[in-house]
């Protein structure tokens, strides 16, 4: 854009997004770390302040500390498991090759099971599919439900995450690798690079815009992690899968602790700022301008 | 490409090999898809007894579940609820976020630099965090629920984030400025320059977000239903209430009414996909 | 083009499948096939001649809304107020809540929105919580004389309509176990712990290996078979109340409370007897109603909620299937043994603040209706299919669980005692429950959590 008209600029094409933005998310967010200074408990129509006393509780919160921990183990695996899978089948499935299409709307299939259907299925396939193999070939690992052992458990929520996860960042990689410079690529392939020296010096360069906001979604997807955790395991067996999203909802409206669940959604969310934009900063420093 | 040499036969090797991996973890990904389409067809006693039994094998194969779900949804009304706030939203953001993020990417001001910040902050709010604000301020003060415009709106705001910072990444990676320079020498103003030289250039990334959007959008269950209470505008996801028991819930009619639920959007990404394909840059600058 | 044959060929394929389905369901699905048991929603006839009902003509074309939270009987609500409407001219609107909202949330948004609903059904905490901040006081209805012994009160005031009676015990399937024993089996013959493992001991004689079904789920544990401990405590609302408040005060010592062991040996022999004994955890809800209908198994510790799964399960009306007491020691005279949990469970709390005067009036019409109207007393429990716990009541609901416990509540079989916990009871001690389910934690570690768990509520 040229530099003259600036304030017109601003109206015609930052303005109607932002006002939308600033209405239903920023104006809310503000409201409710007021909510947190406040005694209001969700329902009562006095709102007392008292300052920093929800924040002290939940210093005492040892559910909740232990809850994140348990979050940030999630949150390293998922990040690292979606992204390096959906690279590698988004790279696969822009090749070129014949009926990728069919492929392509067979990996989107996991946007399309949500609710209460995806804890079912999955539920059946830990507890029902699984122990029938174990029945059939005596393995140990598939003697009892996945579901009721905590670490098993654990793996089973990154299994399910990272397969519904990997569907929706397979789409974004796709368009990234649809968007790259054919010309460049085959002028590196005539330049002779191969295999890893083109991947590595070629595709990941330019796919970095791509990769910088699939780390980030992942990132903060799984930090944020409630649909597949209520729905698959609840936090059974005996509370030991409880997320840190999870708990926040629980505190606030199971425990009727608004003030405090509120003040705790705040924490989690300048811990998951503080993280991804460190990542944000990171990975925005390799991309390469077109 | 040249095959014959030994190096070619050894790529040819790791593809079949890449190509045998992809169809193992394909079915992998299919598998909970496959699933439901087959127990959509059983009654409820055979999906808990025998839920993996093929279709054929099965005595009570039926599309009852579909008629029940159709009838017990009102299908053909919340169908068309869902459709006008899934369209009006998608267009709306799809409009108002690739504008946004191209006046960011080009101007590198201060106003661009905080309003990119603090939508890549706000992407991690937990929704939790602003729901009783949000129906504090919309319904206690403003008392606009209940309005299709309302929950097009929130859907608009709620995804511009997330949009914005996909459009960002986009046209900064993607899009070159030579073009755009181009037609300011010829003399397009900026509007004419966005929406006929850079707009087109967005397509896979458009085709992209539309179904990324338009997926959240359709099925998505707690915003509406914090919004909606009308009976006459509940979309999809909030007609199949009724299937959901207390201690136990009707399978075989959810998981009819998830496909049904499904249909437009699993067509919408197969018309889609051919505009992210049809929509390569390359060679736009030579 | 070619290449894209396949995936249109999958949607095409799909779409084509799902939408001739709709048709062919459309063309022949409406037709109610005798055979057919998916059909298990026999419509009971209500018979709508007399009424004697008298409405209030002014409130007619009054609008009220009904939040729901009873997802089984949403149908059933619909139907009711249609009838409601027929007859008053009072449109009732009903809303209802979904799984994966707690009731509690969805009205607090309400409210939070400026919309609250005329009528909500709450559990008895949730109105305990919400009622003096804004429920309007019903303690002058009619309806409360009926109600005798009912009514939760807060501070002397009565804030809510209890809509139903459920009851809670071990489910046994009659016929099972006669077919296994090979002679009949009179329930009554139980009377104590020892009976039911002697009886349990002779099922696995018989080959039953395991004959009990035990649910994992949180609930179950946390709220139905824990709060024993509170609610045997001398069998009625006030002792739970007393029992729970020596346990906070630190009076009442748990690792000495006799119900406290008692009711864990209880625990210990449904555990040592149950199906999934392998896998306490890996236990699934739908398959212990299949296992039960289809006699895999004679027990099941649950309440009379559980009859519409097993009537989805090819249950009948006419089998029959009763409830035996929670045992908790050997003394055939101790109420425990003899008698089932029974109490008031859903609760109706009418909204005091946003309500006008008129709606006001047009739901206390609505919640009258129900227990005087002859027609709104059939619905109650015809289509409903609800216990009802208004003694002018005439009509006996239809499916033999509800039966055993509205004959049980009509002879004086069934104690009626509700502890009113604080609403994460259930989660966090179910959770507590669980563990000592899957042996991973002793007697004493769970007594520590629940002296925890009351520690944190001071």
């Amino acid at each position: 854009m040229k530099r003259k008209s600036g304030g017109k600029d601003f109206c015609g094409f930052a303005l109607p997004g932002l006002f939308c933005f600033a209405a239903v998310v920023i104006v809310p967010f503000i409201y409710g770390i007021y909510l947190t200074l406040t005694d209001w408990n969700g329902v009562s129509t006095e709102k007392n302040f008292i300052g920093g006393a929800n924040f002290l509780s939940v210093l005492k919160d040892s559910q909740f500390w232990s809850s994140l921990l348990l979050t940030f183990k999630y949150v390293v695996v998922v990040v690292v498991v979606v992204n390096i899978l959906a690279f590698a089948i988004a790279y696969l499935l822009t090749r070129g090759f014949k009926g990728q299409n069919f492929f392509r709307a067979g990996f989107f299939t996991p946007n399309l099971i949500g609710g209460l259907v995806l804890g079912y299925i999955w539920q059946f396939v830990f507890s029902r599919v699984f122990v029938g193999i174990g029945e059939a070939t005596g393995w140990e690992l598939f003697g009892a439900s996945w579901l009721s052992d905590p670490t098993l458990a654990f793996v089973a929520l990154v299994i399910v995450s990272v397969w519904q996860l990997s569907g929706y960042m397979i789409l974004i990689y796709v368009a990234g690798f649809m968007g790259l410079n054919k010309d460049v690529m085959e002028a590196a392939s005539i330049d002779g690079a191969t295999g890893w020296t083109k991947l590595r010096h070629i595709i990941l360069p330019l796919m970095m815009s791509s990769i910088t906001i699939c780390l980030f979604l992942t990132l903060s997807r799984a930090f944020m992690v409630y649909d597949v955790n209520l729905s698959l395991t609840a936090g059974a067996p005996y509370g030991t899968t409880e997320m840190a999203a999870m708990h926040v909802y629980e505190k606030a409206f199971t425990s009727r602790q608004f003030g405090v669940g509120q003040a705790e959604a705040l924490i989690l969310f300048v811990i998951v700022a503080i993280i991804s934009g460190i990542q944000v900063y990171l990975t925005k420093k390799r991309e390469v301008d077109a | 490409m040249n095959n014959t040499t030994i190096g070619g036969n050894k790529r040819k090797l790791a593809n079949a090999l890449a190509m045998i991996g992809m169809i193992i973890i394909f079915i992998a990904y299919m598998f909970p898809f496959i699933m439901v389409v087959i127990n959509s067809l059983k009654e409820k006693r055979d999906i808990i007894t025998d839920p993996f039994s093929w279709l054929f094998t099965i005595k009570g194969l039926s599309f009852d579940n579909f008629v029940k779900a159709f009838t017990q949804m009102d299908f053909l009304n919340a169908f068309k609820n869902s459709l006008i706030v899934t369209v009006s939203a998608t267009v709306l953001v799809t409009l108002l976020s690739a504008m946004l993020a191209y006046y960011i990417v080009r101007r590198n001001n201060i106003i661009s630099k905080i309003a990119f910040a603090l939508m890549v902050a706000s992407m991690i709010i937990p929704f939790q965090a602003i729901m009783i604000p949000l129906v504090s301020i919309y319904g206690g003060t403003l008392n606009v629920l209940n309005h299709r415009i309302t929950l097009i709106f929130m859907h608009t705001g709620f995804s511009m984030a997330m949009s914005v910072f996909m459009f960002h990444g986009f046209i900064k990676g993607n899009i070159p400025i030579a073009l755009e320079e181009a037609a300011y020498i010829d003399g397009c103003t900026h509007r004419q320059t966005f929406f006929k030289i850079v707009f087109p250039l967005l397509k896979p990334i458009i085709a992209t977000m539309v179904i990324l959007n338009s997926l959240a959008f359709w099925n998505d269950y707690l915003l509406p239903s914090l919004v909606l209470t009308d009976k006459e505008l509940l979309t999809l996801p909030l007609s199949t209430y009724s299937f959901y028991g207390t201690y136990s819930a009707d399978y075989g009619t959810i998981m009819a009414g998830l496909l049904l639920c499904v249909i437009p959007i699993l067509i919408l990404y197969v018309i889609l996909q051919k505009q992210i394909i049809g929509g390569v840059v390359s060679g736009a600058v030579k | 083009m070619k290449k894209h044959a396949p995936t249109r060929f999958l949607a095409l394929g799909l779409s084509a499948a799902l939408l001739a389905g709709l048709l062919s369901g459309c063309r022949f699905g409406f037709a109610s096939d005798p055979d057919d048991p998916n059909e298990v929603e026999e419509v009971e006839p209500i018979d709508t001649s007399v009424d004697t009902f008298e409405y209030d003509q002014s409130l007619s074309g009054t609008s009220i809304t009904l939040l729901n939270s009873k997802a089984e009987i949403q149908t059933a609500l619909v139907e009711m107020g249609e009838v409601f409407e027929e007859k008053s001219g009072v449109h009732v609107e009903v809303m209802p809540v979904t799984d994966g909202d707690s009731p509690y949330t969805k009205v607090v948004s309400l409210y939070n929105s400026g919309n609250p609903p005329t009528l909500s059904i709450l559990d008895t905490t949730d109105v305990i919580a919400l009622a003096e901040e804004k429920a309007a006081d019903l303690s002058d209805q009619p309806w409360i004389q009926e109600a005798e012994g009912y009514t939760t009160q807060i501070n002397g005031k009565v804030y809510s309509f209890p809509l139903c009676i459920e009851g809670r015990g071990i489910i046994y399937h009659k016929e099972v176990i006669e077919e296994t024993l090979g002679e009949t089996f009179d329930p009554s013959t139980i009377r104590t712990q020892d009976d039911f493992v002697a009886l349990l001991d002779r099922l696995v004689a018989a080959g039953m290996e395991h004959p009990v079904s035990l649910a994992m789920e949180d609930w179950s544990l946390g709220a139905h078979h824990l709060q024993y401990i509170y609610e045997t405590y001398d069998g009625t609302s006030d002792g739970a109340a007393e029992c729970i408040n020596r346990i906070k005060d630190g009076q009442l010592d748990l690792t000495t409370y006799d119900r406290m062991s008692q009711f864990l040996d209880m625990f210990d022999i449904l555990k040592k007897y149950n199906v999934a004994y392998r896998d306490p955890l890996g236990a699934d809800y739908d398959e212990m109603v299949i296992d039960l209908a289809d006699g895999k198994t004679a027990f099941w510790f649950n309440g009379n909620w559980a009859w519409p799964n097993l009537a989805e399960a090819d249950a009948e009306e006419d089998d029959e299937y009763g409830f035996l007491p929670y045992f908790l020691n050997n003394d055939p005279d101790d109420f425990v043994n003899q008698q089932i949990q029974a109490s008031p469970s859903k609760q109706i709390m009418l909204d005091g603040i946003v309500a006008t005067e008129k709606e006001q009036a047009a739901a206390k019409e609505f919640l009258n209706w129900i227990v005087f109207s002859e027609i709104g007393q059939q619905m109650l429990v015809k289509t409903c299919k609800i216990i009802p716990p208004f003694q002018n009541n005439p009509y006996e609901p239809s499916d033999p669980l509800s039966r055993d416990i509205y004959s049980r509540v009509h002879e004086g079989t069934a104690f009626n005692a509700s502890a009113i916990v604080p609403n994460d009871h259930w989660s966090v001690l179910g959770a507590a429950l669980q563990k000592y389910l899957a042996d991973r934690s002793d007697r004493a570690e769970l007594i520590d959590s629940i002296v925890a768990y009351w520690d944190e509520q001071q």
